[in-house]
């Protein structure tokens, strides 16, 4: 794995990292992705599984609900006329 | 000692062994029945949940997690929250935000982690519970190392609604208690069907009828570099299951091998996805600079809460899921995943629990954790990993003490749903093992 | 030119896709909110049945392979309004794939996938630029529709999602009066590299905005320049598309399962489910199975399916020659003031006074006015009056320009000349369906 990859990644997991930690996590990353070339040495294994058990068809009815009330879960929320605070869009 | 005498207690307990993020106020315990504390990724409405991230700091939930709102009902109060590593990102709790919870038996030592402030808490408060939760082995680990029991149950067995997401395909909430005729009987509150989290609705009866174990089988895999201490310490366990009765076979499990790579790839996908939500919006830190751009917003936010360890975690999902890098790890971890559950199986037709020591070494100093490299600490969770990724119980069990005066844990791995076998055990074991409590002076 | 779309349907449930927030509008913002909408730390997801029924019956109606298990993906990406900043959807098994719909029931169109995913919150920008954000969206399901590049023409996208959209509605029975939106990533090339149009709302924009890449492609390949193969958005004002920069990686998701949800075995599901034919299927049929032309079938169904149902039982019960005179002229002629005057009154009673023409009891005139009566509400005597007021001015009119009806048996537009003269005389006083149905039988009865 290459700073320039770890670059990258970082970008896209909106990660800013310094030229040490860079390097840092390059040298770590490195480490672990080639530990983990002991996957391609596994068993192959046709089925597939979303969970370690079996969770199968499990829904709710279509009924509307108000369980929570709404001022409370804005209680700590930075809001401008009840509309949640952000940033730039662009 | 009463409930109110440990009250009025525990904030100088608390000074000493650092195991709260937060802490109630009370000096009483009221008409309690009993005391709990919980890992601080379960959400309560009364008090600050973080889950040992700096970025949640200031979130207050609106709703309690289904299990504390279950223990409350059966008449517990919760007094603290308890630290732990970021988002149980960790072998030793000094991955948190926060403080770092002291081993009762050394304070230069480890609590393990990730539910490190937990086993912390159940090891020095008396008569006490506190749920833990592991995703790779976090309840076992701490359990080990703080020298009491720790149950993890099956996936799905506790309602996750309330639970700070690690791995979701992983996570198990669980408890951790001094004495093992707690866990089950903790354990008995906590399980059932959810409606809000459809992976608690396909589980079977929770049963708790003794049910004794006869045969256990040893991996060659699982009895590989471990420290001499903890090797002679698990040898002298299994002569005295011999003696009671419980025959021990040793078997062979190459795929557990490809456990601790798997469970990585896995969870840190899973964690990637998870902690795309904190950006400084909504809640936690809301106080960056708006007049950024979104993407910038963002980014400055979370380079300045996350921790070490979350920033790693997150660089290793996000390169491990995303095919463009390169790596097509996350299917193929999907798949080692089933293979360990098949080998699980098959050797547990034949026996009622896999048996090995819980970690390879007992509790190690702060200075010694502080020297080891990323994947050293994760080659560290070797041991439990294997039933955590296959999603089946297992019990850390206290089963003697190293020259320091450590403690030394084995670990019981049961097929789904039997958390039973595992409680008949622990409370066989209980019966004629000398278990030591800490010393607590304050 | 290949043009393929990617189209975003809301579905019609009462409560939001993975929590029980209502979906109705309101007019406060983050007040139909939860934490699980809001994806706050420790909420968790639960779907809701009607959205895999919904899911699943529009994959019926575009004829896709319903695929016997589906479940749901994690795709990752960071906006405002996105509250997880993951989005729940479906990646490998979705709920249907390769299926077909056919176009004015000519034209194949293939269908790559259907899936179902959860809407995002709605954004505001404020004078500052910076977002103010309203989450009672968040979590409304949509039907994510993807084509084959198959559509040949910008007019045909829009033709395409217009006759797509009414059948949708028609099967999910949303009230017609509702509008109903649908926004699109449009796919479009005229040489060899394809350009990815996003976000498009509505089905007018979609065809103005692949209208507007046709042009600048085109002329690109005239002035020799390369079309390079990226991401553009329309601009609806300057009505030209403009390149988004985008990022590395950007297109890139990572998608992971969501393990929150397991999996759904929906064979069992979509076999119980029997879907309603779509109008488009029942202006196709009825045409080919009582031989009529396309253009009466077409105005039986567009003007009520329920009208279209009459025309088949009359069809029936009494021969098709009574169904084409009497359903498609003046039952179909005073059909919406029927619909809007009483819905509890039954169309059974204008069966029975065709039964009586049918039968000799009653006159055509007689019939004519009676079914006028029953369905207005008019008295027979007034509606007498009035039509041969009516059928007496056409007669006028016709017997002072004889060319109409011979330009008329060329093209039935020629009609039109009448219709116009009679709302100019009358200013209303008669329906515009009303004057058209007098006029044609009228000029008919010259042939």
């Amino acid at each position: 794995m290459d700073v320039k990859t770890v670059k990258d990644v970082a970008k896209f997991a909106h990660i800013e990292l310094t030229d040490e930690e860079l390097e840092k996590y390059c040298k770590d990353l490195s480490d672990i992705m080639e530990y983990f070339e002991l996957l391609n040495e596994a068993p192959e294994c046709n089925e597939r599984g979303v969970n370690p058990i079996l969770v199968e068809d499990i829904l709710r009815d279509d009924i509307p609900k108000v369980e929570y009330d709404s001022d409370a879960l804005l209680r700590d929320m930075d809001t401008y006329e009840r509309y949640v605070r952000g940033p730039r869009l662009s | 000692m009463t409930m109110n005498d440990t009250m009025k207690d525990l904030k100088a307990i608390n000074a000493k062994y650092l195991m709260f993020h937060a802490m109630t106020d009370d000096t009483d315990a009221g008409d309690a029945k009993f005391l709990f504390s919980t890992k601080d990724n379960l959400t309560s409405n009364d008090m600050e949940t973080c889950a040992g991230s700096r970025i949640l700091e200031g979130y207050r939930p609106a709703f309690d997690a289904d299990c504390i709102a279950k223990l409350r009902k059966a008449g517990g109060k919760l007094v603290g929250k308890c630290n732990m590593d970021e988002f149980g990102f960790g072998t030793f709790s000094t991955n948190s935000g926060f403080e770092i919870p002291r081993n009762p038996f050394d304070l230069e030592r480890a609590c393990g982690g990730s539910s490190g402030g937990s086993a912390c808490a159940a090891s020095v408060i008396e008569d006490h519970v506190s749920l833990g939760v592991s995703t790779g082995g976090s309840i076992s680990c701490p359990a080990s190392f703080c020298g009491v029991y720790g149950l993890t149950p099956t996936y799905g067995r506790v309602s996750r609604f309330g639970l700070i997401d690690y791995g979701n395909s992983l996570d198990k909430i669980g408890v951790i208690s001094q004495k093992a005729t707690d866990l089950k009987k903790y354990m008995t509150v906590i399980a059932g069907k959810d409606e809000r989290d459809p992976t608690s609705m396909v589980q079977p009866e929770f049963r708790t009828a003794y049910r004794k174990m006869k045969s256990v089988a040893v991996p060659k895999e699982g009895i590989e570099g471990l420290s001499k201490e903890v090797e002679a310490t698990f040898k002298k366990a299994l002569e005295q299951l011999i003696a009671m009765g419980v025959d021990v076979d040793y078997v062979d499990m190459p795929s557990l091998k490809y456990a601790m790579p798997a469970y990585y790839v896995l969870a840190t996908s899973e964690a990637s996805t998870n902690l795309a939500r904190y950006v400084g919006m909504r809640y936690g830190h809301q106080e960056g600079d708006h007049s950024l751009k979104f993407d910038d917003y963002f980014t400055s936010v979370r380079s300045k809460y996350f921790g070490d360890e979350a920033k790693r975690r997150i660089l290793l999902g996000t390169f491990t899921r995303m095919a463009g890098f390169g790596g097509r790890h996350y299917a193929k971890a999907r798949e080692v995943r089933q293979v360990i559950i098949k080998d699980y199986k098959s050797i547990l037709e034949t026996h009622d629990a896999v048996l090995a020591p819980t970690m390879p070494f007992t509790a190690p100093r702060f200075d010694e954790i502080s020297k080891m490299s990323a994947l050293d600490s994760y080659k560290a969770d070797y041991l439990t990993v294997p039933a955590n990724i296959a999603g089946i119980p297992h019990m850390s069990v206290p089963c003697g003490y190293d020259s320091n005066g450590m403690p030394v844990g084995m670990q019981f791995v049961a097929d789904h749903w039997n958390e039973d076998i595992l409680f008949s055990i622990a409370e066989d074991w209980e019966k004629q093992f000398d278990l030591r409590r800490p010393e607590v002076s304050i | 030119m290949k043009i393929g779309l990617e189209c975003h349907v809301q579905l019609p449930t009462k409560s939001k896709m993975f929590c029980s927030c209502p979906t109705e509008d309101t007019e406060i913002p983050n007040s139909h909110v939860c934490p699980t909408c809001l994806g706050m730390p420790g909420s968790r997801p639960v779907l809701n049945r009607d959205v895999l029924k919904y899911g699943i019956m529009i994959a019926k109606m575009l004829n896709c392979e319903i695929n016997e298990t589906t479940w749901f993906a994690r795709k990752t990406y960071f906006y405002p309004d996105m509250s997880k900043s993951v989005q729940i959807t479906q990646y490998d098994n979705p709920i249907g794939e390769r299926g077909v719909y056919y176009l004015n029931g000519k034209k194949p169109i293939r269908i790559t996938r259907i899936h179902i995913e959860e809407d995002p919150g709605k954004t505001k920008r404020t004078a500052d630029l910076t977002s103010l954000i309203d989450y009672n969206r968040s979590g409304i399901p949509l039907a994510e529709i993807v084509t084959e590049p198959d559509i040949a023409t910008p007019a045909e996208a829009r033709e395409f999602l217009t006759q797509m959209i009414g059948d949708i509605k028609h099967l999910l029975d949303i009230p017609n009066e509702l509008e109903w939106t649908v926004k699109c990533d449009c796919n479009i090339s005229v040489g060899v590299e394809r350009v990815e149009v996003k976000n498009v709302n509505g089905m007018k924009h979609a065809e103005k905005a692949l209208h507007a890449e046709m042009i600048r492609q085109i002329a690109m390949i005239k002035a020799k320049k390369k079309i390079l193969r990226e991401t553009r958005r329309y601009d609806p004002e300057r009505d030209v598309t403009i390149g988004v920069r985008v990022k590395e990686f950007e297109d890139q998701y990572g998608y992971i399962d969501e393990p929150d949800l397991g999996i759904y075995h929906i064979k069992d599901l979509s076999d119980s489910i029997v879907i309603k034919e779509s109008p488009q299927n029942m202006t196709l049929r009825l045409a080919d199975q009582y031989k009529i032309d396309a253009k009466m079938a077409k105005q039986l169904v567009s003007t009520s399916v329920e009208l279209a149902k009459l025309f088949e039982k009359v069809s029936r019960d009494l021969g098709t020659p009574n169904a084409v005179k009497w359903v498609a002229g003046p039952v179909s002629a005073n059909w919406r003031v029927f619909e809007e005057r009483d819905p509890t009154l039954d169309s059974e009673k204008i069966v029975e006074i065709i039964k009586g023409f049918n039968d000799g009891k009653i006159t055509d005139t007689q019939c004519t006015i009676e079914i006028k009566s029953f369905m207005t509400g008019v008295d027979a005597a007034a509606v007498q009056g009035d039509s041969a007021g009516l059928d007496s001015m056409i007669e006028k009119f016709l017997d002072e320009n004889p060319k109409i009806v011979a330009d008329y048996q060329k093209n039935d537009k020629a009609a039109n000349q009448v219709i116009g003269f009679v709302m100019k005389q009358t200013g209303g006083r008669y329906s515009s369906a009303e004057v058209v149905e007098a006029a044609k039988r009228l000029i008919e009865a010259r042939f």
